[in-house]
């Protein structure tokens, strides 16, 4: 809470061009590499163009094929969907129970919160090349895992209704850390005295958890939220590596489903930028949502 | 309505130790005053009561039954923390509605307690709005409804005044007064400031260090204190110690047993020569900055606000009002000790010499 009285005005008294000057370089580089990329996106989506041959002006075309005529782009964005849903649901169910389970200081807990930390330092590349051995059907950690206790071995990777639950849990593991952080973060910064009182008013243990602890966390809730799903949205490299979308379309996202017409695919440059305005349009979408009508159920400090 | 007893408490935090062997009996409907420097260990003992902070050792007894082990929300108490702790999410209803429903106290029944104890704080036209809407002196009073609602045998406040302006803070005291003679349950009350010990307390409790120096009521804390720490913590200015040459005894008086003339009187136990260093006029008050003649400084307090500084006077202070402590700090009262003659006669003299 501020005294009341008119705005702060001192400090800077100079020339007006020169805040604009000292932004400028920053400016330029995201107007080079944000602005103009995301303008033209949206400008060769109205296009037939595979990077050598004129562009020719084909209208909604590309959006006709992509969401009414071809069924692959409507199954890869199912699939994008899903996966996204699947990896904030369990990251930040995860997080929360982890950090409620770490929330203690000591010594072994600081070994385990370290321990989970580890995996977001590694490459993803790396991560999913382990991975995918890890699933491998015959040679794979798991189902020799599965042998030791007598159970039939599973497809993994190969199986189309298990593939993209594989890259959640990877992608999971990968960053669980990195958020627990977040999280344990939040726990600790709850005032101490708000818990005892909660704990004078005779408050049981899972009311206390939804009716104080979640609402003083729900900011960073919010944050990881948006972050999470946004990155989801944008998953290539772990399904590159592990199943380069398949078995058949089983595992194809929005990212992997760009890639491949724009550079696999004949260069098919504007269909695929027709793709990739939609993943930046459904984005846009999520992040209004996610501020106009999550933001006021959030408790803020 | 309840007593509390300590028990042999210990207390460390890590290594260190904080309580050691502490023994205290807090009576039943008192406005109890836990009064000390900060670090002596009063919040410490507030929060053993409420159990959010549990002894490393020792137990605590409330109405004779053993607690020490009993949850916070089961020990029938409540209290009021220094930064309020209201849940910043819930309404002011809802803040004090929250303890009920998690005992289970029926609708009717927490409908007819949340008005009259609104009512009673003076709460009832905000139980709608967010604590974030209300000022400081509002959210003081949610604080305090929210501990009253729950109907305890023991209400404990640490520093509930604090954090308000003084203004707000002294009418907060005369109410909170009133609601301990309302309520007639025992409040066991922290605070660092010893004038709101006097102010409110029945019976006060002086701690240092983990001890406790000195527990009686605020007329006997003043009139008679047993050691130095207590006859110079409360009281302002502190109780003037004074240190005699070649004596291991302290001899005190409070700065407004002081009377100052330019002759001295000859009934008077202690007469000394000074000079006045500096004044300050209160109003009502002047404080003066005395030099004895050997060189150590004392305060005084007198409604005589016609003396300046500069002036050569006789300091004198009557018999009834000396204070002689041991080389320990402990005080040497009249009644207890043979010393006490021997030493009256050296501070009678000492101006002689």
């Amino acid at each position: 809470m501020r005294a009341e009285g008119k705005p702060q005005e001192e400090g800077y008294a100079g020339p007006r061009w020169v805040p604009y000057l000292m932004v400028a370089p920053a400016m330029t580089f995201l107007a080079i590499f944000t602005f103009y990329p995301l303008a033209n996106l949206v400008y060769l989506s109205f296009f037939r163009y595979n990077l050598i041959s004129d562009k020719v002006f084909v209208g909604l075309t590309n959006y006709r094929n992509l969401l009414f005529v071809k069924k692959d782009f409507l199954q890869a964005l199912e699939n994008t969907v899903v996966y996204s849903f699947a990896v904030v649901f369990f990251t930040i169910l995860l997080a929360i129970l982890f950090a409620l389970w770490l929330e203690k200081d000591s010594w072994f807990n600081r070994f385990i919160q370290k321990s989970m930390f580890t995996p977001y330092l590694i490459a993803m590349v790396s991560t999913a090349y382990i991975w995918s051995w890890i699933f491998d059907v015959n040679s794979g950690l798991l189902n020799a895992a599965l042998a030791l206790i007598d159970v039939s071995p599973l497809r993994w990777l190969n199986d189309s209704s298990l593939a993209i639950w594989c890259i959640v849990i990877v992608s999971v593991w990968k960053s669980l850390g990195y958020y627990l952080l977040i999280v344990l973060a939040s726990l600790k910064s709850i005032p101490r005295e708000i818990i005892e009182a909660a704990e004078l008013d005779n408050t049981p243990w899972l009311r206390k958890f939804v009716r104080i602890i979640l609402p003083m966390i729900s900011p960073q809730i919010f944050f990881l939220l948006i972050t999470i799903t946004i990155s989801s949205f944008r998953v290539f490299d772990s399904v590159q590596v592990m199943t380069n979308g398949g078995p058949g379309n089983a595992t194809d996202v929005l990212v992997t489903y760009v890639h491949r017409y724009a550079f696999q695919m004949n260069m098919r440059v504007g269909y695929a930028s027709a793709a990739g305005s939609v993943l930046l349009f459904i984005l846009m979408v999520l992040t209004i949502f996610y501020f106009r009508f999550l933001g006021r159920k959030v408790h803020y400090q | 309505m309840a007593k509390i007893e300590f028990q042999n408490i210990h207390k460390s935090f890590g290594t260190t130790k904080v309580i050691e062997n502490l023994n205290l009996t807090l009576e039943d409907g008192k406005f109890n005053v836990l009064v000390g420097p900060s670090g002596c260990g009063k919040t410490t003992l507030l929060r053993i009561i409420a159990g959010i902070g549990p002894a490393t050792s020792g137990r605590i007894l409330l109405d004779g039954v053993d607690i020490s082990n009993v949850p916070p929300g089961q020990r029938g108490v409540a209290m009021v923390f220094q930064s309020y702790a209201i849940y910043p999410m819930m309404t002011v209803r809802q803040n004090i509605e929250f303890g009920l429903k998690n005992n289970r106290v029926p609708k009717a029944e927490r409908e007819r307690r949340i008005s009259e104890v609104s009512q009673i704080v003076g709460l009832e036209p905000y139980l709608g709005r967010k604590p974030s809407q209300l000022s400081g002196g509002q959210r003081q009073r949610v604080a305090l409804a929210r501990a009253m609602v729950k109907e305890p045998t023991v209400f404990l406040m640490d520093e509930p005044l604090s954090n308000l302006d003084a203004k707000l803070r002294a009418a907060m005291r005369s109410e909170l007064v009133q609601l301990h003679k309302q309520l007639q349950t025992t409040f066991v009350y922290v605070t660092h400031d010893q004038v709101e010990a006097m102010a409110m307390g029945d019976c006060i409790i002086l701690m240092d260090q983990g001890r406790i120096m000195q527990q009686s009521d605020p007329e006997t804390m003043y009139r008679d204190p047993d050691n130095i720490f207590t006859a110079q913590f409360i009281g302002t200015p502190p109780t003037n110690i004074l240190g005699l040459e070649s004596e291991s005894f302290k001899l005190g008086f409070r700065p407004e047993a002081i009377s100052l003339s330019v002759n001295p009187a000859p009934d008077k136990a202690f007469t000394h020569r000074v000079s006045i260093l500096t004044r300050e006029m209160l109003g009502a008050e002047t404080l003066y900055k005395l030099r004895l003649r050997n060189g150590q400084e004392v305060m005084a307090r007198l409604t005589d606000s016609s003396l300046m500084v500069g002036d050569e006077l006789y300091l004198q202070v009557d018999e009834e009002n000396l204070y002689f402590f041991d080389s320990e700090g402990n005080r040497v009262r009249k009644t207890l000790s043979q010393q006490y003659g021997a030493m009256l006669e050296r501070v009678t003299r000492s101006h002689e010499s």
